[in-house]
């Protein structure tokens, strides 16, 4: 995993302000959830696709490709069990069960999706920024950021470590659930270990600039909401609006489908 | 509660927050593409034997550290979706719930020897009793939201979440808790020694406050399993019958309340105790 999920491109997307991202990513979001049938997803769909084009973060869904495709075989697979229809399809699948599937199959795409378009087109200290301008106490937002920041270097060392515990003979494939939790123990120590290690020194870093002195503080980075993104959310005001109507009014529902 | 809210005051307990969730987040997302469950919700975990060794290592800041953690891992692991709103509650109870019970396990952990380690059988089974309530208490704050929601059934969520939570801590926990607090506790990073006892909430009655979160957890997962299996017609570890049923949500509903209230009884004061005997 590369440590770095932003990408400088520049594009109209990423001069936006981060509070309007967040935005858009909690609207889009509640849009998606509001129907069931696929093709009342589609226009939700077209705008996930639309914002991804625009922001140019093809590269970093590309990147997660593996985690993608075995998100959607298994969902598309699995959501078929957990509902079903009146119209047989084929074996024990139902056409409304199918349906439904690939609703939560898209739904989980589009929602991932969304959040790669925010994390590649928002500096972290942007997207801490705009959560503490919209109220979130500025030592919660670093506790945030940073681990955000953290996750990747924590993952790569976790996958070095992997590595090199099965270059000795881990092996994490073999034997049954509670064996294969056992051998997950090399892998966590010390991972934890040199995560933790250097948390006092971190601290002594961080209190010799001042941080937590003051119950307010100051910020280098000055955000400031424009033309475009006043008309970007009025315009997913009205969607959002839309959806729940739509969805209040009965749309986007399959007929003849039980889920859970 | 109160040391929920007064550890951010403190510049360590927030590093411990951060590195809480980036330990847990990331190894949620490395195994994301494992053996899933249920397609968006969840699947199989053995990162859940972070947060009941981090909250009774760090305290509010582990906590914290697995509330932050599981949203960070369904964001970037693709899980991201409603029952992570919940997921945020039920995983901070998965972190909480082992801290502050510690000190009030009807004797088990003993007065004068605290620490949250396993040195002796008594603290191993406290820790096992406490897990358990915690891996309970997430359980049933995800499960009754989904099912009100109409996503997954009760019966059948609150039942794996309450063994994928389990599992992971009684195989590993005990072990993963003893190797780490030599060092943890060499770098005085265990949260009794970072934090000042008058910022840790009081309490009282901390023995039926134990008492109420078990019956809160546990009862609350037996008798919201009996109710969606009777009258909302659903299965355990199955798909069937109905979700968001009244019956199911006002059954549970009490269970949730005793959680919240054990919680404001329940005190971790009592863990500094050992320094000033």
């Amino acid at each position: 995993m590369e440590s770095e999920l932003y990408l400088d491109y520049g594009t109209p997307y990423h001069r936006l302000d981060a509070r309007t991202k967040l935005i858009v990513f909690l609207g889009v979001f509640v849009g998606a959830l509001m129907f069931k049938n696929p093709i009342w997803q589609l226009p939700t769909a077209a705008l996930v696709l639309l914002q991804v084009a625009v922001s140019r973060s093809w590269r970093n869904l590309y990147r997660i490709r593996f985690v993608l495709l075995v998100m959607s075989v298994s969902s598309i697979i699995l959501w078929n069990f957990f509902s079903s229809g009146t119209t047989p399809l084929f074996w024990i699948f139902e056409v409304e069960s199918m349906f439904y599937a690939i609703n939560r199959t898209m739904t989980i795409l589009m929602i991932v999706s969304m959040g790669v378009v925010l994390i590649s087109t928002t500096r972290n200290e942007e997207l801490i920024m705009g959560m503490i301008r919209m109220g979130l106490p500025y030592r919660v937002g670093f506790a945030v950021s940073t681990s955000l920041r953290l996750v990747p270097t924590v993952a790569s060392s976790l996958m070095t470590i992997s590595q090199a515990q099965r270059s000795r003979g881990l092996d994490l494939e073999t034997g049954n659930i509670v064996d294969r939790l056992k051998k997950f123990l090399p892998l966590l120590v010390p991972v934890f270990i040199s995560s933790i290690r250097n948390t006092n020194i971190f601290g002594m870093a961080l209190e010799s600039r001042g941080f937590g002195a003051r119950p307010d503080r100051t910020y280098y980075l000055q955000m400031r909401m424009r033309a475009t993104d006043w008309v970007l959310l009025a315009l997913l005001l009205l969607y959002v609006a839309a959806s729940i109507w739509l969805n209040i009014a009965g749309y986007g529902r399959i007929v003849g489908l039980t889920n859970f | 509660m109160k040391e929920v809210i007064s550890m951010w005051k403190n510049t360590r307990m927030i590093i411990l927050t951060a590195l809480s969730a980036a330990i847990y987040a990331a190894f949620l997302i490395v195994f994301k593409g494992g053996i899933v469950i249920v397609p968006g919700i969840t699947e199989i975990r053995p990162a859940n034997v972070f947060p009941p060794v981090f909250g009774l290592l760090f305290g509010p800041a582990g906590a914290w550290g697995a509330a932050i953690g599981n949203t960070i891992g369904d964001l970037f692991g693709g899980t991201i979706g409603p029952g992570s709103i919940f997921g945020f509650f039920g995983n901070f109870f998965l972190g909480f719930i082992p801290y502050k019970m510690w000190g009030a396990t009807w004797g088990l952990v003993k007065k004068g020897d605290m620490a949250p380690n396993v040195n002796n059988v008594q603290k191993i089974i406290a820790f096992e009793i406490v897990a358990f309530v915690a891996a309970a208490a997430c359980a049933i704050v995800i499960a009754w939201y989904l099912d009100l929601t109409q996503i997954v059934p009760f019966a059948f969520l609150a039942l794996v979440i309450t063994f994928n939570n389990f599992l992971a801590s009684i195989v590993v926990g005990p072990i993963l808790l003893a190797l780490l607090y030599p060092r943890v506790k060499r770098w005085g990073l265990i949260w009794t020694d970072i934090m000042d006892k008058g910022d840790v909430a009081a309490g009282f009655a901390k023995g039926i406050g134990a008492i109420l979160a078990v019956v809160g957890a546990v009862g609350g997962l037996i008798f919201g399993v009996l109710v969606a299996v009777g009258a909302a017609g659903q299965q355990a570890f199955g798909f069937a019958g109905e979700s968001g049923k009244a019956a199911v949500w006002l059954a549970v509903l009490p269970f949730l309340i005793a959680l919240i209230v054990a919680s404001f009884m329940l005190s971790g004061q009592e863990q500094f105790e050992e320094e000033e005997d």
